[in-house]
Order: C-alpha cells, then sequence, then structure tokens
C-alpha cells in the first residue's frame, strides 16, 4: 500500500519532488501515447491512473479532452498538473498492447522508474507492410461482395477495386494528407475503378461490387470508440470521436457522388 | 442443412475481413487469431440468432458482440492486453457500412436534386439501421464492464 502522510510529515515511502515530477510525465507521456493510437478513454484513463499510483504517487487525476490529456499527481500534499497535445497517429493496437503490458510490469514490481522509461522509448509501433495490408483489404472487401450475394465477377471487381483504393489511402497518408483529403480521393478511384463494371455489365450484379469496394473507408474504429466512450461517461471525447468518423464518411460519400457523376453511374442507390 | 452452409460460408466469409481489418488496426501479429475467431463467432452468431428466432437485426447484433466480448475477456487475461485490442477488429465484418453511404448518398441527393419521398425514406431508413446497429456493436462490446468488471479492471 502506499502510505499516507500526515500533516507535512514525509511519510517514508513518499515521493520527493523531482520524483514526483518524473512520475507524473512518465504517466502523462503514458496517456498521450494510448490516446494518439486509438485506445477509448477509459482505456487510456485506468492506465494512466494505475501507472501513477505504481509509481509512488498517492492519488492521480486524468481529464480527457478531445485533443489533450491533463494529468495531475498528488503526493504529500503537492500538485504537479501537466498538459499534452494529443495528435492522431492511426490506429495502432499494438502500440497500446505494449505500452499496457509495460504498465502492468511496473504494477507487479518487475520495471522501476529508469526500466519503464527506458521500455516507453524502445517501443516501435508495429507497422504491416502496404502490400499485405492492401491485398488483404482487397480479399475482405470481396468477402463483404460475397456476403451481400454478388457473383464471382462481382467478387474479382471489389477485389481489384478495394486492393488499389487501400494501396492509394496508405500512400496518400505517407504524405501527410489531411485523412478528409485522402479519404475523398482514394473513395473516388474505388468508385471508379468498380464502376467500369457497372459501365462494362462485368457478371450478374456489378452495382453490388460498387457499393461493398468503398467498405474500407468505414471508420469503424472511431465509431466504436466513440459509443463506448459516451455510454463510459466521456461525452466530450465520445461526441468529437462520433463527429471525426462522420466527417470522414461524409468525405468517402463526396468521392463516390463525384465519381458517379463523372462517369454516369446512379446505380446503387 | 441449408441453414447449416449458410452459417459455414458467414463465419468463413466473417473471419476474413476481420484479419484484414486487424492489420490496418496493428494488431499484433499472435491476437491476428482471435480477431478471426471473434468475427466468425460474432457474425455467425448474428445469423443464427436472425435465422432461428427471428430477432432484429440490433437486437441479434448486441447479443452477439456481447458473445464475442466475453469470450474476448477470457483471451484478453491470459495474453495480458485489453480485449479491445482484438475484439474491435472481429467486430467489422457487422459494421452496417452499406447504410452509413447509403443514408450520406441520399442526403446529398434531396440537396441537390429536392426531397422525395422515397429520398427520404432511403436516408432515415439506412441511417436508423446504421446508428442502431453501431450502437448495439458498441454497447456489446461494452458488457462485461457494464455488467461484470464494474469497479476493476478486466486486464
Amino acid at each position: 500500500m502506499i502510505p499516507v502522510s500526515s500533516h507535512g510529515k514525509p511519510s517514508p515511502g513518499g515521493l520527493s519532488e523531482p520524483e514526483q515530477r518524473t512520475a507524473t510525465r512518465l504517466c502523462v507521456e503514458t496517456g498521450i501515447l494510448l490516446l494518439q493510437h486509438g485506445a477509448e478513454s477509459a482505456l487510456v484513463e485506468t492506465v494512466t491512473r494505475r501507472l501513477g499510483l505504481a509509481l509512488g504517487v498517492e492519488r492521480m487525476e486524468i481529464a480527457i479532452l478531445a485533443n489533450a490529456i491533463v494529468v495531475t499527481s498528488l503526493s504529500e500534499r503537492h500538485c504537479i498538473t501537466t498538459v499534452r497535445r494529443n495528435v492522431d497517429r492511426g490506429v495502432n493496437m499494438h502500440m497500446v498492447t505494449e505500452v499496457q503490458r509495460a504498465m502492468l510490469d511496473v504494477e507487479a514490481g518487475r520495471l522501476d522508474v529508469t526500466g519503464y522509461e527506458a521500455r516507453l522509448a524502445a517501443i516501435r509501433p508495429l507497422r504491416y507492410p502496404r502490400w499485405l495490408v492492401s491485398l488483404m483489404i482487397g480479399l475482405s472487401c470481396a468477402c463483404f461482395a460475397r456476403l451481400a450475394k454478388a457473383d464471382l465477377p462481382g467478387c474479382g471487381l471489389a477485389f481489384v477495386a478495394a486492393t488499389a483504393a487501400m494501396y492509394i489511402r496508405l500512400f496518400i497518408a505517407q504524405l501527410h494528407f489531411n485523412p478528409l483529403v485522402n479519404f475523398f480521393v482514394s473513395a473516388f478511384v474505388a468508385t471508379s475503378i468498380s464502376g467500369q463494371g457497372v459501365l462494362h455489365k462485368i457478371g450478374a450484379k456489378p452495382e453490388i461490387a460498387m457499393a461493398t469496394c468503398v467498405l474500407l473507408f468505414v471508420p469503424g474504429f472511431p465509431l466504436i470508440n466513440s459509443v463506448s466512450d459516451m455510454v463510459k461517461g466521456y461525452m466530450n471525447t465520445g461526441l468529437s470521436r462520433g463527429m471525426g468518423a462522420l466527417l470522414l464518411s461524409a468525405a468517402t460519400c463526396a468521392g463516390i457522388l463525384l465519381a458517379m457523376s463523372v462517369w454516369h453511374l446512379w446505380g446503387w442507390l | 442443412m441449408n441453414l447449416f452452409l449458410g452459417l459455414l460460408e458467414n463465419m468463413v466469409l466473417a473471419a476474413i475481413p476481420a484479419v484484414g481489418f486487424g492489420l490496418v488496426f496493428n494488431v499484433p501479429r499472435h491476437a491476428l487469431i482471435y480477431c478471426a475467431l471473434g468475427g466468425a463467432i460474432g457474425r455467425g452468431g448474428r445469423f443464427l440468432l436472425m435465422g432461428t428466432l427471428d430477432m432484429p437485426l440490433a437486437w441479434a447484433t448486441l447479443l452477439a458482440a456481447a458473445a464475442v466480448s466475453l469470450l474476448g475477456v477470457y483471451v484478453a487475461q491470459r495474453m495480458r492486453a485489453h480485449p479491445k485490442v482484438f475484439t474491435v477488429a472481429a467486430m467489422i465484418p457487422m459494421i452496417p457500412g452499406v447504410p452509413i453511404f447509403k443514408a450520406l448518398i441520399a442526403v446529398a441527393q434531396m440537396q441537390e436534386k429536392g426531397t422525395t419521398d422515397e429520398l427520404l425514406a432511403t436516408a432515415l431508413q439506412s441511417g436508423l439501421t446504421a446508428g442502431f446497429v453501431v450502437a448495439a456493436l458498441a454497447i456489446g462490446l461494452a458488457v462485461p464492464g457494464l455488467l461484470f468488471y464494474r469497479r476493476r479492471p478486466v486486464v
């Protein structure tokens, strides 16, 4: 247990000010890493709090805003508060797993402050190769087409369109374009490719391929995080995540509509 | 027999997208198998609930998501990682993607060509379906925390 001091007398296990400062900084960096890589607010808050308590802080208060995190640590009746701005780095569950495991090691006493700092600095986010992701997403959209009762040429069409679109999406993302621009352009490409199937009458129902090849643009993670944040009482992050997901969907929709009017396709509505 | 074949097809066709989107979410390699299993169980469960009990889409989705999430807790505690690391990717095959875009396109059409009964019906119907199913997925995933892990963390 963490010793509680009585009236200013330093408790035997209490933190000195530099120690408390280090602990607070590590906590806020942990929180921001989780937030940047798509963890839901409840997870960000609990991991950050548990880390602080494991590092010897008496009490932790964490406020999560739409694009920042505020951490206050209380020790020996002294508060230290610090803020970090959040920049979205894209969903990365490998990062979330590694950070949480490091926290669990601190909690279990297998890692001390310096060990944790080194561990955090050593984590390199996992990225799957672009060609593999594109091919698997193509295959996924072909499966969606099949689930929507498309025939074999239809599934093939969805596969080609989705693979190409995903490759372009990852390429544009690497150039640091705004995701909205990225989704707009990639959705235009996806619909343009699958639209050729409708124009040239490939298979029995090429319209299904047109509808399913854009499913790779559905912001599934932000949508689910949005609702679970709100259910767990984090209204502001929930609303902002939901609005972000809606905007991405709208950008995709604009790309689809542009392709439809360029190629004169009004198939799947 | 027909039901069984349908179930099998649904499960296989759901497992592949779950892994595909697992790659997009950078799920650690050893957890990808749980994405596949979760995707298959979720979509298969929903198929069964709707096929045999005639359950409405949103309720069937809620139960399927809750089942995957409860199994996910078991795996997560052994893996020492939060269950959402792989359960969200497992939900992707049940995300109502086509209704979301249908609703948005219908809204854009209403702005462009004027509101007709047909467009308004499409926008409302698809938008509501999308909203209810997404809510069902997220609440279903939260079920272990809401019912069993109320004041303690899952991992």
